[in-house]
Order: C-alpha cells, then sequence, then structure tokens
C-alpha cells in the first residue's frame, strides 16, 4: 500500500513538473529559387513539434512527403530524386532552446538554438540558430530561419539543374505550440 | 511546302506534350481510387505490429479509413485518437467528435513522436 502511494506521488509530481507544449501542425518552408527561373520552393504545415518548457528541450519531426511545391513535377523530382522519401520519409531536429525560461519571454524573446538535423539520412550539427518567442492566448509562437547546402546531407544536384537551384537553401519555421 | 508543315506540326505537338509534361496536374487524391479501404482499428493495429513495414506498405497511397472522430479542429481532424487527417478545405461544421466517419487521403508517414498516422490532402468520402 505505501509503495502504491509513492507511485501515486511520483506520478503526479511528473505529470505536475513537465511542462510540454506541442503543435501538430506546424509549418516548415524551404526556398532555394534563383532569380529569372522557376521559383523552388516548398511548404510542409503538418509538421510535429514538442517544447519543454522546464528545460528548453525541443524536437520535431517532418514527413518529408508532406512537402509540397507548386509545380508537381518538381514534387515528383523532389521526392524521388534529392530527398529520396520513399527511403528516408522523416527529417527530424532534435536540440535545445539554450537558456530558455518561461518566466522570462514578455512579449517578444529571443534564444539561440543549437541541435542535430536528420535529412536523407544524413545528420547535421546546427547551432546559433535565432528562434523568436512570442506567448499567444493558447501558447508559444516560436519562429526563425536559417540555411543549410544539399551537400550537408549528401545530396547531389545535377549540372544540368544547378544553375537553377540555389547553392544555399533558406529554411524558415513557424510552430504554435500549445499547452498539453 | 507539305515537308514544313510537317516539321512544324511535329515541332508544335512536342512543345505541349512537353510543356504538359513540365506543368502537369497535382494528383487529385479525392478523385483517385483508394489504394486500401479499411477501418481506423485495422490500421492502427497493423502499425502497432510494425510501424516501419506497415509505413513502407502505405507511404504515398491513397487510403479510405473509417473510424470515430475523436478531434476536430480548422482543417484538420483525428479519427481513434492515432489517425491525423489533414484537409484540404476547411472541414464543415457538421462533423463533431464521435462522429463515424469515412475519409480519403494520402499517406505521407508515421509520426514517431506522438505515435501518429498522418495522412494529408483528406477528403470526406460520400456514402
Amino acid at each position: 500500500m505505501k509503495k502504491f502511494i509513492y507511485l501515486i506521488a511520483l506520478l503526479s509530481f511528473s505529470v505536475y513538473s513537465q511542462g510540454k507544449y506541442l503543435t501538430k501542425t506546424g509549418t516548415v518552408s524551404f526556398e532555394a529559387s534563383v532569380p529569372s527561373f522557376e521559383e523552388v520552393k516548398a511548404k510542409n504545415d503538418a509538421v510535429t513539434a514538442i517544447l519543454n518548457t522546464d528545460n528548453g528541450d525541443f524536437a520535431a519531426l517532418i514527413l518529408v512527403k508532406g512537402f509540397r511545391f507548386k509545380n508537381a513535377l518538381m514534387e515528383e523530382h523532389f521526392n524521388e530524386n534529392y530527398a529520396e522519401s520513399d527511403e528516408y520519409p522523416k527529417a527530424t531536429f532534435k536540440g535545445n532552446l539554450n537558456g530558455f525560461n518561461v518566466s522570462s519571454i514578455d512579449g517578444n524573446s529571443t534564444f539561440k538554438v543549437s541541435g542535430s538535423l536528420t535529412f536523407h539520412g544524413k545528420s547535421k550539427e546546427i547551432s546559433d540558430i535565432n528562434c523568436n518567442v512570442v506567448k499567444t492566448d493558447k501558447g508559444l509562437e516560436l519562429t526563425g530561419n536559417f540555411s543549410v547546402t544539399p551537400s550537408d546531407f549528401d545530396i547531389e544536384i545535377p549540372k544540368i539543374v544547378s544553375k537553377k537551384i540555389a547553392e544555399d537553401i533558406e529554411v524558415s519555421f513557424k510552430f504554435d505550440v500549445i499547452k498539453k | 511546302m507539305r515537308k514544313k508543315t510537317i516539321v512544324l506540326l511535329i515541332i508544335v505537338i512536342s512543345g505541349i506534350a512537353g510543356y504538359n509534361y513540365i506543368y502537369k496536374d497535382h494528383r487529385n487524391i479525392e478523385k483517385e481510387k483508394a489504394a486500401f479501404t479499411l477501418k481506423s482499428t485495422e490500421l492502427s493495429n497493423e502499425f502497432l505490429v510494425s510501424s516501419s513495414d506497415s509505413e513502407k506498405k502505405y507511404l504515398n497511397k491513397t487510403i479510405e479509413i473509417s473510424g470515430k472522430v475523436t478531434e476536430v479542429d480548422n482543417n484538420t481532424l483525428v479519427i481513434d485518437n492515432n489517425i491525423f487527417c489533414q484537409f484540404l478545405n476547411p472541414i464543415s461544421n457538421s462533423i463533431k467528435t464521435d462522429a463515424v466517419i469515412t475519409i480519403k487521403g494520402r499517406f505521407i508517414g508515421y509520426d514517431d513522436l506522438l505515435e501518429e498516422i498522418k495522412l494529408d490532402q483528406c477528403s470526406l468520402s460520400k456514402n
């Protein structure tokens, strides 16, 4: 009986100490357009993201097939030749908002994010990304952007199209996380 | 003269074909025939047994699922607590939690973080 009470106490304690904020409909988009060529841009608005407000730990999961392009052929090529989404259906980010403290947020705060980004089966450590955090009615809004290159993730751009695809790919994100 | 018209015709036809190839339409999941039709519980069980095998089996396929709505938002809803469906258009107000519905959508992957099956480009199936 005593053990049981301890267990309950432990469980309820862990429930209260965990400040978990999450979204299932976060947005991640990337753009690698070159002026005067057709835009190379895609958006995924079903990204899962979880933020632990106790320690700033952050995780996101992107299903690569969910990236939508304006041009259907471009989407097909992206999935088949570059992202190879049949083999690598997921992209993930695991990291931390450095020095995150939920009580210090008033209006608009910026935190540095560092962590590891996995795409196309390859991981890359990224750091020093600025992430804006704004308090909203229901939770927090995290926004920011950073750039990566295809070679970071072992993606080769064939010479014939390399002129039409920018070397630096701009990635931007927006997560409206709500307390769970 | 005749040769010239034939050459011109070939150029025009290949031009149109090329244009249609480059600017072809997106898949229309709503009009596509479902590759799999099943109950939400059957699908969930398959992912419980092996999420990676099931993910391979269904990836990018159009599936039709019937089950109970457990969560509704603007253009997303959840069936059976673990099948997340994103609709192309806002969901009609008549759909409430606990309603039993059939939807058709494209499976885009399994979310390990929340243990959810995710579909996009969903639409309500007419019964």
